[in-house]
């Protein structure tokens, strides 16, 4: 769409597409180690029902989906099959890194097979902090993953620049 | 269905036999079917090359090491306090049970008892820790037979046992409230009463899963003769735990083996089933968290007073020598062996894990196997990748 | 270090102190029966027992413990590099140091001379092995064995025996023993890599494996006070914290 690449938008309509993207993501969940399971009480438990934020698990393939979450520790060996399974998403994808491990290696940083950190191999938007992370964090994370696409511009998102947060 | 051991034998060699005359009459190899690391129905990031001749699995290669963080040397450039915290992490879904036979082995070293309210409260979060992984199981062998419904009974079953860990130690999973000597921490008040409703709750639960889940047609027919495992194979490939349990041995290290726990005040049976399929491994587990929640009734309503830790000094040094201690985890035998030099660290702790050794048998089990028979024989052998790859 | 050592010791008060009739009656037969290569034991009455044997005893010995004296089930197989870590522990790790040069001055020590565990030890590797007799509650043996150099590269460990005919089970563990320390099994067909990358250089578990992000940033958190922005910022670690 040209109108959206060369950033001739209306704002509204902008504001509008922004909206209904963020209420709309497809959770890709990169559920690794324990962190997982806290995904996954967010996703399948009643306690901390992730649907009512629009957000549903399960897509069927990466091709699908638009929020790729990865809980839990990067292995060098796992890092080709992370990275693949990123660029088989489509854009505008978002990445949330959950836990301490795939933020910055956690409680193994000093270890000699642990990627330090997902953001060594895929931009990441939201970092979730925790070992692991409450599911309440995990939920504040979607929030402000939400309020980014809510306030991103999409004419650098489609052309790929990198997103500023004002 | 009682099922010899003769007979288990033969169905083994008829499947393997089926599986090398396909082989004969085929010219190519057969397809190569690739099932993870990134697969819904692998508890994590195992990866099974299988070799397929139709339906049928000629072979199966389980690859690990996509979780490896490498535990072994990380544990000796930490000190004693900093591994407890570590090995939390390797069963992720029921970590007191990864602390204890670490802190075991170390007071074994250092000649320290815990006293006897910490000895009951250990063995009380120890249970809790496996009602809370047998839960998991038994949403997840659903999920593998494809049953997504009890997944939402066990996930929601599921938060009444985290609630009472992070009630006493701020934690749902990882605690880490193991100190070497005793306990970071007394109970809070009305703990106790809490947990005694809470494992009332836990019971119903598990009645919901044997309508649920075992009753069922599909369930059973899908589970009932797949994967046996005659239980000398399982011994030798150090299969331990309800696999083990399933397929006949009466080996429990609760009753067998004497440790400084509070098993022995509590009474509870040790269930067995003679089948060794995958019906009678998610049977023998589900029966398996009806018996913790027995024991942890029964601890708590007998908890003595006293102090939860022991005279031990402040930075913790450990005297030279070498000690191993296993205690029965929700997953199997897992087992600490601890090689001290007399540092404020351990010179080599070699973990025994129970999900490595369930695993080794997959190569043996899965020959001649259908392919969704891949995914329930798996999914009813249960491991957690931490455990393998530690 | 290499004798036979043969004692029972009084433990502190956590050990029983009535003699472990089991473990003693085990301990003497397996003494008549391997006379020579049985090179060392140590028994902690009520809770476990070691033996140590020659290299080539060590298939044989898992033998007859699991044919004739009943030891059907295979716990673990792993191994020890006895030698003492050049690099820094705990909250230790230097930075910028010389590597090569720790490593190198801590291979020129012998291996003889290491503090070795119980039951003795003449190498710097030794492999171990628990297997346990489930039909007599919690009788188990752990048998140790050591690592002869390699014919090649005497700084090398060599190989031993696999007992894979004899416990299946132990085929993974040797694997991991190959790939963790570079110890070869002789018969064992199936040491590929099993954890680790195909890519990767070294053996991990060795002590002489450095961990090289301990050597390029230090222990997460020593610096205990961050300078507030503008302030002249305080290099390096204000306080060490406690162990």
């Amino acid at each position: 769409m040209g109108l959206v690449e060369s950033g001739k938008l209306p704002k509204p309509l902008t504001q509008l597409l922004n909206t209904s993207r963020k209420y709309s993501l497809w959770m890709y969940q990169w559920g690794l180690a324990c962190c997982a399971i806290e995904m996954a009480a967010v996703m399948a438990g009643p306690r901390f029902d992730v649907m009512r934020l629009g957000v549903i698990p399960l897509p069927a393939s990466p091709r699908q989906s638009d929020l790729l979450c990865v809980s839990g520790t990067v292995t060098d060996k796992m890092v080709p099959a992370v990275r693949r399974l990123w660029e088989q998403m489509p854009d505008p994808k978002y990445v949330i890194s959950m836990g301490s491990c795939a933020n910055c290696g956690g409680p193994y940083w000093d270890s000699y097979s642990v990627t330090k950190g997902v953001d060594q191999v895929i931009p990441v938007d939201v970092y979730v902090p925790g070992c692991p992370p409450r599911p309440e964090a995990l939920l504040e994370g979607i929030v402000l993953l939400q309020e980014r696409i809510q306030n991103e511009d999409m004419a650098d998102k489609w052309r790929g620049d990198p997103i500023v947060v004002s | 269905m009682t099922v010899t051991e003769s007979e288990q034998l033969a169905y083994v060699a008829a499947k393997a036999a089926d599986a090398r005359v396909n082989v004969e009459l085929e010219t190519d190899e057969g397809m190569t079917l690739n099932i993870g690391p990134q697969h819904p129905a692998t508890h994590g990031t195992l990866r099974i090359v299988a070799k397929l001749d139709g339906e049928q699995v000629l072979w199966v290669e389980p690859i690990m090491g996509y979780m490896h963080r490498g535990y072994e040397k990380l544990v000796e450039v930490r000190t004693y306090p900093q591994v407890t915290t570590l090995v939390n992490r390797i069963d992720w879904l029921a970590a007191s049970c990864n602390e204890t036979p670490f802190i075991l082995a170390t007071e074994q070293l250092m000649g320290v008892e815990a006293p006897l309210r910490a000895q009951y409260l250990r063995t009380i979060f120890h249970e809790m820790g496996r009602i809370a992984h047998l839960t998991m199981f038994l949403g997840d062998m659903g999920v593998q037979i494809g049953a997504l419904t009890p997944m939402f009974y066990a996930m929601r079953d599921r938060e009444f046992v985290l609630n009472q860990t992070e009630s006493v130690s701020g934690g749902r999973f990882h605690p880490n409230f193991n100190r070497i000597g005793g306990l970071k921490d007394d109970i809070p008040k009305g703990w106790l009463e809490e947990t005694i409703r809470v494992m009332r709750k836990m019971e119903a639960f598990c009645d919901q899963m044997e309508n649920l889940l075992l009753g069922n047609e599909i369930f059973e027919q899908r589970t009932r003769g797949i994967g046996i495992i005659p239980a000398e194979i399982a011994q030798q490939y150090g299969l331990s735990g309800a696999n083990l349990r399933a397929s006949g041995v009466d080996w429990d290290l609760r009753r067998d083996v004497d440790s400084p726990m509070a098993w022995k005040h509590a009474d509870f049976d040790v269930i067995t089933h003679t089948d060794g399929d995958c019906y009678a491994r998610t049977w023998v587990r589900l029966q398996e968290t009806r018996e913790a929640c027995k024991i942890v009734t029964q601890l708590c309503e007998d908890l003595p007073s006293g102090p939860i830790m022991a005279k031990v000094p402040r930075i913790i040094k450990v005297p030279a020598g070498e000690a191993y201690v296993a205690t029965e985890n929700p997953l199997g035998e897992m087992g600490y062996y601890v090689v001290s030099q007399g540092d404020l660290g351990p010179f080599r702790v070699k973990i025994r894990t129970a999900s490595f050794h369930n695993i080794s048998i997959v190569p043996w089990v899965l020959r001649g196997v259908y392919v969704p028979d891949i995914i329930s024989i798996l999914g009813s052998l249960y491991f957690i990748l931490g455990d393998i790859d530690r | 270090m290499s004798s036979a050592d043969t004692e029972a010791p009084v433990e502190d008060d956590a050990a029983q102190q009535e003699p472990d009739e089991r473990r003693d009656a085990l301990l003497a037969g397996l003494t008549e029966r391997l006379g020579d290569d049985l090179l060392g034991s140590h028994l902690e009455p009520g809770i476990n027992l070691w033996i140590r044997v020659t290299p080539e005893a060590w298939v044989p010995t898992m033998r007859h413990l699991r044919d004739d004296l009943g030891f059907r089930f295979f716990e673990f197989l792993s191994a020890i590099d006895w030698m003492p870590s050049p690099y820094g522990r705990y909250e230790e790790a230097a930075v910028d140091v010389d590597l090569h040069a720790l490593r190198d001055a801590a291979l020129a020590v012998d291996p003889t001379t290491f503090e070795t565990g119980v039951a003795g030890g003449d190498t710097r590797f030794q492999v171990f092995a628990r297997v346990v007799n489930v039909a007599e509650r919690d009788l188990g043996i752990i048998v140790k064995a050591d690592v002869p150099p390699s014919a090649d590269d005497p700084a090398e460990p060599g190989a031993v025996g696999t007992i894979v005919a004899v416990y299946p089970g132990a085929d993974w563990c040797e694997r991991e023993v190959h790939e963790m320390y570079g110890i070869g099994f002789d018969g064992n067909p199936n040491l590929r890599s099993l954890y680790l990358p195909s890519a990767f250089e070294g053996h991990p578990l060795r002590k002489d494996f450095p961990l090289l992000a301990r050597h390029v940033k230090p222990w997460p958190g020593i610096v205990d006070v961050e300078p507030m922005p503008g302030e002249a910022a305080t290099p390096g670690a204000d306080e060490e914290a406690d162990g």
